[in-house]
């Protein structure tokens, strides 16, 4: 029990008050565990906006410009994203719960790149998840469960081989499915046609979704977030359908995963140069 | 304006006035951003419109994101651990009417 008590060095916690604080809560007494708080920092500011310079856009609060987490400047290229942003900070109400605030969040991931990962890192762990994608397992009995798959998935996977070219079978057994190099090289290929802010927002839609294909299938404007995310969770969905649904488990476990992905596709959306953005960017210098 | 277009963006409106703290519509920058892009791409409607396709997929995108995250917190708020709950917080959870509730 000792071990787990946390350590606190008052020098520290003198730099820390301004941002984090610890507190001890009693919630479980029988199980004498300890649950450290981080505590949210109150908001600061009144009003958010944005500043316009060099084609490029920074967040304002108040006076003050936004900065990254490791203290970089918060510079975004697209007007769209930079105003989602200031409001998503503008959302906090009491305290900035920043865990809830995805694209806040993607910016400074990609601005920062704390794993300092590159741009061909990114896209290998994306198609290495393509081996354990959710639409390639389908149930092993011939079920209920087994029909809907057949039902809501194949169309899907079938779309997605025609659009891309490539071959792709589910499995029903634990071996898994076999996806040959080909398709990998192809499915590289476009995501390497991606800049590097839009390949983090599919790394954090694809951990979202656990399923490469169908948010590929999402940016490509085929299905609609809340039917990918319904997709991802046919199982989940099945099984509570049958055994009883709780709010506090699945609803709040949908309502994250739609969240996240819609952040995610968003991001690529807005940072990728498409006929819509450029020309939003050539009617705002007007 | 096709009637979909028309409700995802009162939709997205009244979800962006859910979260922000300016009293007056015309204040918000993010307001002003929509409906100048909405009002951009309304000419075009009769025609086959690419990036009309990519706005109304853009705007459904950014609606569900602001709707999922507004249950997300209704949902955590009502069952995140605050203590111990009294008799008739348990009782509605579930509901039940306490004894010498009127039926």
């Amino acid at each position: 029990m000792l071990n787990t008590f946390p350590v606190f060095y008052p020098s520290l916690l003198r730099f820390k008050t301004v941002s984090a604080t610890f507190s001890i809560k009693k919630c479980y007494p029988s199980s004498l565990t300890l649950i450290r708080h981080y505590a949210a920092p109150k908001r600061f500011y009144r009003k958010t906006g944005i500043l316009r310079g060099d084609g490029k856009f920074e967040i304002t609060l108040d006076q003050r410009k936004l900065k990254s987490p490791k203290g970089s400047p918060f510079v975004i290229e697209s007007e769209p994203l930079a105003l989602a942003v200031a409001a998503e900070w503008d959302a906090q109400k009491g305290k900035i719960q920043q865990s809830s605030m995805h694209l806040s969040g993607l910016c400074s991931t990609a601005i920062d790149n704390p794993n300092k990962l590159t741009k061909s890192d990114l896209v290998q762990h994306i198609i290495g998840c393509l081996d354990t994608d959710t639409v390639l397992y389908q149930s092993s009995e011939a079920d209920e469960l087994y029909e809907q798959q057949i039902q809501e998935w194949d169309p899907v996977l079938k779309w997605f081989c025609k659009r891309y070219g490539v071959k792709l079978e589910a499995a029903r057994d634990i071996s898994g499915p076999i996806i040959d190099q080909e398709t990998k090289n192809v499915l590289t290929k476009h995501l390497l046609s991606y800049n590097f802010w839009a390949i983090h927002g599919f790394s954090f839609g694809v951990e979202a979704l656990k399923s490469v294909i169908l948010t590929l299938c999402c940016v490509e404007r085929y299905i609609s977030i809340e039917k990918a995310v319904l997709l991802s969770r046919l199982e989940e969905e099945f099984q509570s359908g049958y055994w009883g649904r709780v709010e506090w488990a699945h609803d709040l476990n949908q309502q994250e995963t739609q969240a996240r992905l819609a952040a995610a596709v968003l991001f690529i959306h807005l940072n990728s140069s498409s006929t819509f953005v450029q020309s939003k960017k050539r009617f705002a210098t007007t | 304006m096709s009637q979909g277009i028309v409700r995802s963006l009162r939709q997205l409106l009244s979800e962006i006035r859910h979260i922000s703290s300016e009293k007056k519509r015309q204040d918000s920058l993010l307001i002003k951003y929509i409906m100048m892009q909405f009002h951009k791409h309304k000419e075009t409607d009769q025609q086959l419109c690419k990036a009309q396709e990519e706005m109304k997929f853009l705007a459904s995108s950014y609606l569900c994101y602001l709707q999922s995250q507004r249950r997300y917190e209704a949902i955590y708020n009502q069952y995140h651990a605050k203590g111990e709950r009294s008799v008739r917080e348990t009782a509605d959870m579930v509901g039940f009417k306490l004894p010498h509730d009127t039926k």
